[in-house]
């Protein structure tokens, strides 16, 4: 049988992991286009680092608190959710709040986060020994032991995002491009903000579990990067974001299947191939239009 | 009737007045230039009208539903980032959202109201194209456009001619008149450009050493 084949069988053992690639793939790119659009594109590094170190520190807050961990807890995937999720949060709306508060400032702070997240996230990891292994996988991203389980939780939050996304776009595309219009309109410009961070919060902290930082940033920036390249509407640009990322993560899952390759390092290599390629050919597109017939 | 009255406003960042003591009418199908010097206030007074600033004394009052009926706002096009994939027509329909709900989607009759829009404003034929790829004249008129979408009461413009020639000023400026000429809407403009007002304003308000002052267009030729 055939690679492709094997992967697309039914029965194929590391199907829950080809879906959460191809999910995960498709849906940080749709919270990825905001990022490009507005200009925030190191918030998607230091996001996925803050994610981790939230990781790292709830493991060690549950140590103090019950313990060595043990190998199969059961409350261990719920804690490193939470420890993300509360970390992610909590750092990009102190640094939203930021946002329009003079550019270079805002890139400062984004570059400390990222320093900070990084270093607590080692000197959690290393306060916490007995945890070490499994956060390790943790923090890597371990998209081979995704479950059943957390498969379709992973379906859901993202399935949630994504509709959120959907019905709510003009709003977000009001208030990303122009404020002050919002506000103008008498429209809650703050709070569809915040539910924009939110989502951008909720999406981060759920690709880092599934798939680590490197993996999520990743593709929260190069599909909308290759996307816009290819499109020149809005709705056109997100689609195309999600399309990429997903097809890229498949293409990523097979060549790592194939050629015996680190997962999460392939699919973020095969996306950014592709950028490099579609950036190529546009580039050679626009020399041959400014060449004189 | 009296679109908009300020009395003794004083508008400015945080606790630090940038204008003080402003008592200013603004009547309906009126044509306002404010005037004034480079960093005198005239957007901070703008901006206060639209409610964009807190005002920290005195009180704004509206003849008409901010709501309902919202102002036409045009800021200066530089504020816009164009890194947004938007059409002329998408930036235009904007201007309808002031009128939607959170979960109603702009259909058939918003696009038609921003394609009629982009049509008053002269550039109906370039629905399509890229609002990025525009020169600076079209991209201030296609937010003219957005902001007419919006079935404003009021049009508010800051500095729609800064940095366009002089062929797309004269573009503008004869849509803005237009406009406050065979349709009646209210205007209030920030410009630098004094000569262009003549024959269109019906006042200025000149905006210097943190006050706002309505004066004749001939006082400040």
């Amino acid at each position: 049988m055939s690679t492709l084949g094997e992967i697309l069988h039914p029965g194929f053992l590391l199907r829950d992991a080809v879906a959460a690639s191809v999910l995960v793939g498709a849906v940080c790119p749709l919270v990825g286009v905001y990022f490009i659009l507005r200009r925030m594109i190191f918030l998607g590094v230091a996001l996925p680092q803050l994610s981790a170190a939230g990781i790292a520190f709830a493991f060690l807050l549950n140590r103090f608190i019950a313990g060595p961990h043990l190998p199969g807890h059961t409350n261990v995937p719920a804690l490193a959710r939470l420890g993300a999720f509360v970390f992610t949060l909590g750092g990009i709306l102190v640094l939203a709040a930021f946002e329009r508060r003079g550019r270079e400032v805002v890139e400062a702070r984004i570059g400390v986060t990222y320093a900070i997240a990084g270093a607590f996230t080692i000197l959690f990891v290393a306060a916490d020994p007995w945890g070490d292994a499994q956060m390790v996988n943790l923090l890597k991203g371990d998209l081979l032991a995704t479950t059943g389980g957390s498969l379709g939780l992973l379906a859901a939050v993202l399935g949630g995002v994504v509709l959120t996304l959907i019905l709510f776009q003009k709003e977000f595309l009001l208030v990303s491009f122009d404020r002050e219009l919002a506000l103008v309109f008498g429209k809650a410009a703050g709070l569809w903000d915040t539910v924009l961070y939110l989502l951008c919060g909720v999406t981060i902290s759920f690709g880092v579990m599934t798939a680590g930082p490197l993996v999520t940033f990743g593709f929260l920036v190069a599909p909308p990067l290759t996307a816009r390249l290819l499109t020149r509407h809005m709705v056109s640009f997100s689609v195309v974001s999600a399309i990429v990322g997903g097809v890229t993560a498949f293409i990523g899952f097979y060549c790592a299947y194939r050629y015996d390759l680190p997962l999460g390092p392939a699919e973020v290599a095969t996306t950014t191939a592709l950028l490099v390629l579609v950036g190529a050919g546009s580039g050679l597109r626009r020399i041959l239009q400014r060449r004189p017939a | 009737m009296c679109l908009v009255k300020l009395r003794d406003v004083s508008l400015g960042y945080g606790r630090q007045p940038v204008l003080e003591h402003v008592t200013l009418d603004l009547e309906r199908g009126e044509f306002i230039a404010l005037l004034g010097p480079n960093g005198a206030g005239k957007t901070t007074l703008l901006r206060g009208i639209v409610g964009l600033l807190p005002v920290l004394t005195g009180t704004i009052e509206y003849g008409f539903d901010r709501w309902s009926s919202p102002f036409g706002y045009v800021p200066q096009r530089e504020r816009l980032d164009p890194t947004f994939p938007l059409s002329a027509l998408e930036v235009a329909l904007m201007g309808t959202y002031a009128h939607l709900r959170p979960l109603r989607r702009a259909g058939r009759t918003q696009r038609q109201v921003a394609q009629k829009s982009l049509e008053s404003v002269g550039l109906g034929t370039i629905a399509d194209q890229r609002f990025a790829s525009l020169s600076g004249g079209q991209m201030q008129r296609v937010l003219i456009a957005r902001a007419l979408a919006a079935e404003p009461t009021l049009l508010v413009l800051d500095e729609p001619t800064a940095g366009v020639d002089a062929e797309a000023t004269a573009a503008i400026m004869d849509v803005v008149s237009r406009l406050n000429r065979e349709e009646g809407l209210t205007i209030l403009l920030v410009t630098h450009q004094v000569r262009m007002l003549r024959g269109i304003a019906n006042a200025v308000v000149w905006v210097q050493d943190g006050r706002a002052t309505r004066r004749c267009v001939d006082e400040v030729e």
